[in-house]
């Protein structure tokens, strides 16, 4: 979850009269973790699905509501203006279709501001823009910019001199040598055309989605802000354009709007959508038997605005409040408005009777069984490696099933036995005192349909008079005693085993696993210094659920 | 109250009553003990603090081969003055009676004027009538013995002489009763055994720690009316996220964050209609083309919601209270706090009167039951619960609020397409994380090192 850095004094000038203490102690009722704190800098982790959050600004928003010192929704300014039109060319419409865009004005921008600009756009670009695929945004100086503007497209020879960089650089140079092009040039495809905003002398103002033209940096002597957003669909882009400019009203600055034309592209709405949910489903649900008077007023605290009409509530959601699908979420924002600390946690008498699932018992007794002989319970992970699972005890990795992508390397296997793991825990207790015996139950994977899970029981046993013998009988007591099952042990082979003292062990004539005395040579890998003997049983449904 | 004994240390005992400081030596006399059964029972008693060993150097002398010589005939000197009791002697005869050591005993005795040696004839002058050197000679003989207990001034004479005195540095020991010993009582009970001997330690069989807190969790949930299901760890996309409204775009869905099995995918992931109605839902609120394909991709489930959810759309339920309880999977960096697999429990109640404020009561019976009381409930967010709360509770020891489980209500979104038409209260959360303040663990890893160092100690009850 994407992680914010607020300070207390800029949050405390936003919201109006508050302590500092009030703040620190709402937060996490607005949803905010605090991660950490330092004097006047707190650091807190908000929810991708409210990226208002991604700035000082709309998170004052937000805590002037739940502290009831400014309730309802925000609305925004928007003043019509024909000064800005932009044009948008049919030849986007294969490559990033919508632009969307507003003009902001007669703002103070400081280092804080600009920082909080930053940090709202990259967090917006990674979290509802999908690492810009779906939708990104440039901020731009406005009195830098001629209008009109076009949006349209061009070949990679274009030139012009991109953010941080002193020198014109070609689209090529740009795609192949910053930081920004390698990143996310592969969301332009293989198209030898990319697009491009121009204003009206030709001058580059923006290359969407990968990186703005230096002319049009925003510094602290910028005054009015031309914000535009690309993207594949046009309600994402307006999305992302409604969280911008609602920060940005709230940041004192003035909207005006944008002309937009062309290719299926028109001006945005930026307005309010209503939505109707009924109390008693509000009530249900939160377990409360609140008013519909208290449900508006708690509503009023999370920014919206509600008003009764007949039984229902209707609901008016501002919007940058797209994370709002359906009612049920506007339970949640009464709950929030309400305050989660006044909701009292009670207990119903169950009406159904637990039980534990049968397989899970079975399982527990076979434990108790194995305890009683002196076996110790090890627990290793089913996702582990080749050299656990195969390398070390010469079995066969033909048939391996593997992740992709793990960051860890002792992480790449599923397993297939339990066995390997055991020997492996031997290996890392050798300076323990012997006898060393353990076992253990757990799931094993193989492919078929596309993958088949098993419950496998595995034991071992290490001390330096370890012999066939004793394990057989181990396995014979424990399955007799646990299941009530009779097995017979058949000579055989096995990599892992000695030959001589490995057998297959049989249940009515079919093999369900495999006993011995582990091969010399893998005793020898792991540098363990006594004899060793262990087992490997499939615990099939017929036996677990007989 | 009178204490058992060794046979051995009821004799070493009594004889040092007696003779209070003694050697091994003088104990193995009075014992009638063998040598190794006296340096046991010392050991014994010394370990029981009856005993007080006082070890210590000291330097024996003995006759060396001149030495001895001297002893049986005479000093050199005192052989030729015994040859002139009788008279004055030619030098050619003294030398051939004393051989080579005439010539020492002679200068000795004129240089002592002993002798008196005029032209060829040597005499007797005014010896004195015990030469220097022969009463220690005399006291020595034979024997070895302690160097205190010689005349150093007559000794020094001797030591400079060759081959006459040997001096060895030994070590002695002196055994003696500590205080306690003084009084103890001796049993005289036959074939009684010291019980307060340390004995050798026994390591124990037994479940494993988190084993057991993952049982301990199951028979809460048992006995608050919860049945437990089991399901695959490896799942389809679809069940993992696709039926949770976890858009197939969704950064929690890319192969840095969860595993995906390489190259298998499901054929059959659910029924034509749950495939279609969860699709339509996904294009319609969140506006992009769901693919078949990425909901066929394997992955190792990531949480037990996936379980939950298969088994509620399967069975629709109008009243239900069920759990699930295994292995979950995070493609994540392993460190002290992060595993890649972990176990997590997730639960659901189903049913017409299933409440935010009855879930909420659920966890805290839950935390009561595991010992914590001190906890609080703040609002968060996961893709497939509105509204989502998380609970947070107070650790004595670490001293602040730590993160536990997740809960919250099954979105429409989530149900509606399942056919499930009672609200659905759901919540989870890992159990490694308990089981680390229970066994008062600081690295996760711990649990799956299966260190028998640690496996032998932990306390069961904790």
């Amino acid at each position: 979850m994407p992680v914010i850095e607020l300070s207390y004094s800029r949050l405390q000038k936003l919201i109006g009269k508050v302590s500092k203490k009030q703040i620190s102690d709402s937060l996490p009722f607005l949803g905010l973790d605090i991660e950490s704190e330092d004097k006047d800098l707190v650091r807190v982790e908000y929810s991708p699905n409210r990226p208002d959050y991604s700035t000082d600004f709309g998170i004052a928003l937000g805590l002037q509501g739940l502290l009831g010192i400014k309730t309802g929704p925000i609305k925004l300014n928007v003043k019509k203006s024909n000064k800005y039109p932009i044009s948008v060319k049919s030849n986007v419409s294969r490559i990033r279709p919508f632009v969307t865009g507003i003009i902001a004005k007669n703002g103070k921008i400081d280092d804080k501001t600009i920082k909080q600009l930053m940090t709202m756009q990259e967090d917006l670009h990674f979290g509802i823009g999908r690492k810009r695929k779906k939708s990104s945004i440039g901020i731009h100086d406005l009195d830098k910019i001629s209008f009109p503007l076009v949006y349209t497209t061009t070949n990679k020879n274009h030139k012009f001199i991109p953010l941080n960089s002193e020198k014109e650089l070609d689209i090529s140079e740009i795609l192949d040598t910053t930081d920004v092009g390698k990143d996310y040039g592969s969301l332009l495809g293989q198209s030898s055309q990319v697009p491009i905003i121009l204003d009206e002398e030709q001058n580059t103002v923006s290359f969407p989605p990968i990186i703005n033209a230096a002319v049009t940096t925003v510094t602290t002597k910028t005054k009015n802000l031309f914000v535009e957003v690309t993207g594949l669909n046009k309600d994402d882009a307006e999305d992302m354009l409604s969280v911008v400019a609602t920060v940005l009203q709230s940041a004192g600055f003035t909207l005006e709007s944008v002309k937009i034309t062309g290719a299926k592209n028109s001006a945005p709405k930026l307005e309010y959508r209503k939505m109707t949910v009924n109390p008693s489903l509000i009530n249900q649900i939160l377990g409360l038997n609140l008013s519909s008077t208290k449900i508006i007023s708690s509503l009023k605290k999370s920014r919206l605005d509600a008003s009764s009409k007949g039984t229902n509530i209707i609901c008016t959601i501002p919007a940058y409040r797209f994370d709002i699908f359906g009612p049920m979420d506007l339970v949640e924002e009464v709950a929030l408005g309400y305050g989660i600390q006044n909701l009292e946690p009670t207990i119903s008498p169950s009406q159904t009777i637990g039980k534990t699932n049968p397989v899970s018992l079975k399982l527990k007794s076979l434990d108790q069984t194995m305890i009683g002989l002196g076996y110790l319970e090890a627990l290793n992970s089913s996702l582990t490696s080749k050299r656990v699972l195969y390398d070390m005890t010469n079995r066969d990795s033909t048939k391996l099933l593997s992740v992709l992508d793990s960051k860890s390397r002792e992480h790449t296997i599923l397993r297939d036995s339990i066995l390997p793991g055991l020997l492996e825990n031997l290996s890392r207790n050798i300076h323990e005192s012997y006898p060393q015996k353990m076992f253990e139950t757990g799931t094993v994977f193989a492919t078929k349909n596309p993958i088949s899970e098993k419950i496998s029981f595995s034991g071992i046993s290490a001390h330096k008079d370890a012999n066939f013998t004793e394990i057989k009988s181990i396995i014979q007591t424990t399955l007799n005693i646990g299941f009530g099952i009779k097995v017979e042990t058949k000579t055989s082979t096995d990599s892992t085993f000695e030959e001589g003292h490995c057998a297959s062990i049989t249940l009515d004539n079919m093999p369900i696993g495999i006993v011995g005395k582990i091969d010399s040579k893998i005793i020898e890998n792991y540098k363990i210094r006594v004899p060793v003997v262990g087992f490997e049983i499939s615990l099939s449904d017929s036996i677990l659920k007989n | 109250m009178s204490q058992v004994f060794h046979d051995i240390e009821k004799k070493i005992i009594t004889s040092l009553r007696d003779n209070p400081k003694q050697s091994p030596e003088s104990l193995e006399k009075s014992t009638q003990l063998s040598p190794d059964q006296i340096r046991r029972g010392i050991e014994w008693l010394k370990l029981k603090d009856l005993a007080i060993v006082f070890e210590s150097k000291s330097s024996v002398i003995s006759l060396g081969k001149n030495g001895i010589e001297s002893f049986e005939k005479g000093l050199p000197e005192r052989r030729l003055l015994n040859l002139l009791k009788d008279g004055s002697k030619k030098l050619s005869v003294l030398q051939k009676e004393l051989g080579f050591v005439f010539g020492p005993s002679m200068g000795l005795s004129r240089k002592n004027n002993w002798v008196d040696f005029s032209s060829d004839e040597i005499s007797i002058k005014n010896p004195p009538s015990e030469l220097p050197g022969e009463k220690t000679l005399k006291l020595i003989g034979n024997e070895k013995l302690s160097k205190d207990r010689i005349d150093s001034a007559d000794l020094s004479g001797l030591l400079r002489r060759p081959d006459f005195i040997i001096e060895d540095i030994i070590k002695t020991k002196e055994i003696s009763l500590s205080d306690a010993a003084k009084s103890i009582k001796i049993s005289d009970s036959v074939g009684g055994i010291d019980v307060e001997a340390k004995v050798p330690e026994v390591f124990v069989a037994r479940t494993h720690p988190l084993k057991d807190t993952i049982d301990e969790i199951r028979e809460i949930f048992v006995t608050l009316g919860f049945s437990e299901i089991l399901g695959n760890m490896t799942q389809s996309s679809f069940w993992n996220f696709d039926a949770l409204f976890t858009p197939q775009d969704h950064p929690a869905r890319e192969l840095q964050d969860t595993f995906y099995l390489d190259r298998i995918n499901a054929k059959k992931i659910g029924t034509p209609e749950q495939i279609r109605k969860v699709s339509e839902s996904h294009k319609k609120n969140w506006r992009y083309q769901w693919d078949i394909n990425e909901a066929r991709k394997m992955v190792l489930r990531t949480h037990t919601t996936c379980v939950t959810i298969k088994h509620l759309a399967e069975n629709k339920p109008n009243e239900a209270r069920i759990f699930s309880l295994g292995r979950v999977f995070r493609n994540e960096k392993v460190s002290y706090k992060h595993l890649v697999e972990f176990n997590q429990i997730e639960g659901v109640v189903v049913g017409k009167d299933a409440s935010l404020k009855n879930l909420m009561g659920i966890q805290r019976e839950f935390y009561k039951r595991i010992g914590i009381t001190k906890i609080k409930f703040w609002p968060t967010f996961f893709p497939y619960t509105e509204p989502s709360l998380q609970t947070m509770v107070y650790n004595e020891k670490l001293g602040k609020w730590i993160e536990l489980f997740g809960m919250g209500i099954f979105r429409p979104e989530v149900t509606k397409p399942l056919g499930i038409t009672q609200p659905v209260l759901a919540w989870g959360g890992g159990i490694e994380r308990i089981a680390m303040l229970k066994y008062d663990l600081a690295d996760v890893r711990e649990f799956y090192n299966n260190n028998l160092g640690w496996l032998r100690s932990a306390k069961k009850c904790q």
